[in-house]
């Protein structure tokens, strides 16, 4: 949580200063990331997740199949 | 009669080497009188069940007869996949019948998704407490969750 004094002391700075605390936090969210993510992998991603057509053909099946058993 | 039940997360090392903690479950296949105990890996951002090639022929599924071909998205999508519909046991709850799009991809997990793996089993993840909890929702095969799907 970020606290108004916060806030109102970071106003307060000079444009130099504020540059320098984007700069810093820029930095460390980066080597935040790179905690999780190698730069320059390649990450493969299985998951259909816009498969509509697919799930509606699956369902479908699945019908045929209760129908069948009565 | 079976009950809700807690599963870890479970420690996988990925292609980089690095290791991460993954929603697998313990789960049992059957079809045309095979059976694999296999881990699924549940992922609610899919649209459908994935049955891997090579897991779909170990349970002697014969490619050429499955007729239904359906198109898959993502790394899944310039591979052909057919529906299949197999019978999966998730620890000691009742048997329910899951249809999947088995792809002729390999090298990647049994994925268990939205159609029909969470239209019959309710998942509640925890992450930060490494662990997810799973229901089986109803003795039918979820189909009655058709309309909302197809809206």
């Amino acid at each position: 949580m970020i606290s108004r004094e916060l806030l109102d002391e970071l106003q307060q700075l000079g444009r130099t200063d504020k540059l320098a605390i984007i700069q810093m936090l820029t930095d460390e969210l980066a080597v935040d990331e790179a905690k999780y993510f190698k730069f320059g992998a390649s990450y493969d991603v299985w998951s259909p997740y816009d498969a509509p057509e697919a799930a509606r053909t699956l369902l479908g099946m699945l019908d045929d199949e209760r129908e069948d058993n009565g | 009669m079976a009950e809700r039940q807690q599963f870890p997360y479970l420690s996988i090392p990925n292609a980089q080497g690095t290791r991460g903690l993954r929603p697998f479950v313990p789960i049992t296949l059957s079809y045309n009188q095979h059976k694999r105990q296999t881990l699924g890996l549940l992922d609610s951002g899919a649209d459908v069940n994935v049955l891997p090639h090579e897991l779909g022929l170990e349970l002697g599924g014969i490619w050429e007869k499955q007729q239904i071909v359906m198109q898959l998205s993502g790394n899944l999508a310039n591979l052909e996949a057919r529906g299949i519909i197999i019978e999966a046991t998730v620890a000691n709850m009742p048997t329910a019948k899951l249809a999947f799009a088995w792809t002729r991809a390999k090298g990647l997990p049994l994925i268990l998704g939205q159609v029909n793996f969470f239209m019959a089993f309710d998942v509640c993840f925890f992450r930060s407490r490494n662990l997810f909890e799973i229901e089986p929702r109803s003795a039918d095969l979820g189909v009655n969750d058709e309309q909302e799907n197809n809206a």
